[in-house]
């Protein structure tokens, strides 16, 4: 009796292992396809989206008038007609010789940082080469990899200006902070969940701002408005509302245009004045769509954070895109495994020369402790990186210390609880980093912690059962 | 008790060594980066079909003799290379080039090819991730380790206990420095697993500690 149950106990550790080591393999569509789940890496060691972002050299080209007001509509326009008309062709680069210098490359890349910060990015590499300016990034590659990228070439610039002049009446430098927003629209046309990119000014924006809601507001109190988005909006109206207005208001009506990196936003006027410091701009319409709202919500938080973090003070263009695989083959990390395994197949012999038939079970649970921690960390889906897998080792390490220990003729419960004491700091410390949201540092700490916890699940159950059923039970538990 | 004083007095004088020959060694030599973190130049070559490695590291060795050199395999296809070395000159490039066209029938024009600057990494933007995590993670420590030791000394064990975390840590940075291993990927991991390994020690001493302490009482 006592003979079948160690072999029960033994093939399932077979079965186990061969689960883990080789894997489960189904016929699907002529091929055999490997149902076991795959590991899941790092950038560290699966490879990288790696971007270079080079200082701009083109140039913007602007018409002006004989005031110095910039002309609209003017592209087609030879340039006898323009000397004719009295207006001034500018050429302006959008990064002058004032503008590229170290200062601002490491200032632009601090914001890149900071841009990557904000929109969770939990690893990547930025090199600055203060030379030319240009920036490196590696990113890890996944589902948002390009939505991210889409905002590092951002310059974030935002503007309120004057539709009709074009003069800059708020910028960057009043803004205070940026951040989502979510309500519930009341309107019976259009009921549902509204996003809205809610802009805070500081204190001298907020008077700024009040002043241009005064003088940008609305010269008759339109009642076909939506009242909801009158409501919700804090006293502004969207391009859409505006064409509602009647054509006579709206040659009167003075309306200022918002921009963020040149690019127009919305054109509107105000229904009274905005005491508040803070805007509210609706993103697309309210929505009971999940799908939807996520997408209105991904393009508020690129917004938010890109005039969150500030203004790049270089124009930068996406030069390189691309992903680059690791360096590190899989194969040598197949090496690695095998060079690992090795230790372990020593370390084991160790153990079996040291104990006879008892360090022969403890080999066998150890191997399943093995296999076990490796599904394990598969079906967790813990981020693999070289941190992880040093933490695999230390993992293993720590078996092999308590397997050890165990095996010793001393009382099992006073092992368990000797060891776990010392443990408790490395468990602090694990529990830790399995909250850092940095991959290579939370890798490390998930491996860990699903590393300690099988520690003490498993050889409290497996090996524990062995050596009772081994050593029978009544002097396994003399020694309890 | 002597003897023991006596090589714990061997040992801490051996440490000091090491670590202040580090100390000079970095602060004469410097560290030693992994090209990775190093300014590099790198140049792409699409090659159109998949390759090996070992057979662009062959041709790397004629054409850039005696560097160290990186060849990752670019884009999902795999059919584009990329060589990152210390220094590529045209020269070398235009015979890269020619061999690789010679192997793989591919007519890339040098002309073509550009040579990029890879800029270095920062030391310090490596370590920055991972220093408010340690900071986190030593402080509760050292609370859990002044309440589980406090029968020890308060003071002295959370003193005996940041001495010993940044002694092994310093050690291990001096090694490193000495034996001129590069700071790459790897030295945070090693870090890590010396701060795993030192805390069971210090908890293995602690602990022998305190039951004698309990005893005795």
């Amino acid at each position: 009796m006592k003979k079948v149950k160690i072999v029960t106990i033994i093939l399932a550790i077979i079965a186990i292992t061969m689960v883990a080591l080789l894997g489960v393999y189904i016929p699907v569509q002529n091929r055999m396809e490997n149902k076991v789940k795959k590991y899941s890496y790092a950038m560290d060691i699966e490879g990288s989206r790696t971007i270079r972002l080079r200082v701009n050299t083109g140039t913007t080209t602007t018409i002006k008038d004989a005031e110095g007001k910039v002309v609209e509509d003017t592209e087609e326009l030879t340039d006898e007609q323009l000397a004719e008309k009295g207006y001034v062709k500018e050429v302006i680069p959008y990064n002058s010789d004032d503008v590229k210098n170290v200062e601002n490359y490491r200032a632009s890349q601090k914001i890149i940082e900071k841009r990557l910060e904000k929109l969770g990015v939990d690893n990547y590499i930025i090199k600055l080469d203060e030379e030319n300016g240009d920036i490196l990034i590696e990113l890890t590659e996944n589902d948002a990899t390009d939505k991210i990228i889409s905002n590092l070439n951002t310059t974030g610039k935002y503007e309120i200006v004057d539709s009709e002049t074009k003069e800059v009446l708020l910028d960057n430098s009043y803004i205070k902070s940026a951040a989502v927003m979510y309500g519930s629209s009341n309107s019976t046309s259009n009921a549902g969940t509204q996003v809205y990119l809610d802009i805070e000014f500081n204190e001298e924006g907020a008077k700024k701002l009040e002043e241009i809601t005064n003088t940008y507001v609305k010269k008759e109190e339109d009642n076909s408005a939506d009242e909801t988005t009158d409501e919700t909006t804090n006293e502004t109206t969207d391009e859409t509302t505006a064409e509602a207005d009647s054509t006579e208001e709206k040659e009167e009506e003075k309306t200022i245009t918002m921009n963020i990196d040149d690019e127009e936003i919305m054109t509107t006027s105000f229904d009274e004045p905005i005491k508040t410091g803070g805007l509210q701009l609706s993103v697309g319409t309210a929505s009971t769509d999940a799908k939807t709202l996520q997408d209105y919500i991904t393009r508020a938080s690129s917004m938010a954070t890109v005039l969150d973090v500030g203004k790049m003070p270089v124009k930068y263009d996406l030069d390189e895109n691309e992903f680059v695989f690791s360096d590190i083959e899989h194969n040598e990390i197949q090496i690695a495994k095998y060079v690992a395994l090795g230790i372990v197949a020593v370390a084991l012999i160790v153990l079996i020369i040291k104990y006879k038939s008892t360090g022969i079970l403890a080999a066998f649970s150890y191997v399943g402790f093995l296999s076990i921690l490796i599904l394990i960390l598969r079906y967790a889906n813990v981020v693999l990186s070289l941190e992880g897998l040093f933490g695999i080792g230390v993992v293993l390490v720590l078996n092999y210390i308590l397997v050890n220990q165990l095996l010793k003729k001393e009382k099992i419960g006073t092992t368990y609880k000797e060891f776990f004491i010392k443990m408790i700091p490395i468990i602090i410390l694990v529990i830790t980093f399995c909250f850092i949201k940095w991959t290579p540092i939370s890798s490390f700490g998930m491996v860990m912690f699903w590393g300690i916890a099988l520690i003490a699940a498993y050889n409290s159950i497996v090996t524990n059962s062995l050596l009772k059923i081994k050593e029978g039970r009544e002097n396994r538990n003399e020694r309890n | 008790m002597k003897e023991t004083s006596k090589k714990t007095k061997i040992v801490a004088f051996l440490i000091a060594i090491i670590v202040i020959a580090g100390i000079i060694v970095t602060l004469t030599i410097g560290l030693r980066f992994d090209l990775r973190y190093q300014t590099a130049k790198r140049i792409e070559l699409y090659l159109q079909k998949e390759f090996n490695i070992e057979d662009i590291k062959k041709i790397t060795d004629e054409t850039i003799p005696n560097q160290e050199v990186i060849i990752q395999k670019v884009e999902v296809y795999e059919d584009s290379v990329s060589i990152l070395s210390n220094d590529i000159t045209e020269e070398q490039k235009s015979n890269l080039i020619n061999k690789i066209n010679e192997k793989y029938g591919v007519a890339l024009s040098a002309d073509n090819v550009e040579i990029t600057t890879v800029p270095h990494t920062r030391g310090r933007d490596i370590i920055r991730p991972y220093v408010i995590p340690f900071i986190i993670a030593t402080v509760i420590i050292l609370v859990y380790m002044a309440i589980r030791y406090h029968r020890l000394g308060i003071i002295k064990t959370i003193i005996k206990t940041i001495l010993t975390l940044i002694v092994t840590q310093a050690l291990l940075l001096s090694i490193i420095a000495i034996i001129r291993i590069p700071i790459g990927r790897f030295t945070i991991p090693m870090v890590l697993a010396v701060y795993v390994l030192t805390l069971i020690g210090i908890t293995s001493s602690f602990e022998k500690k305190l039951k004698d302490s309990i005893e005795k009482e």
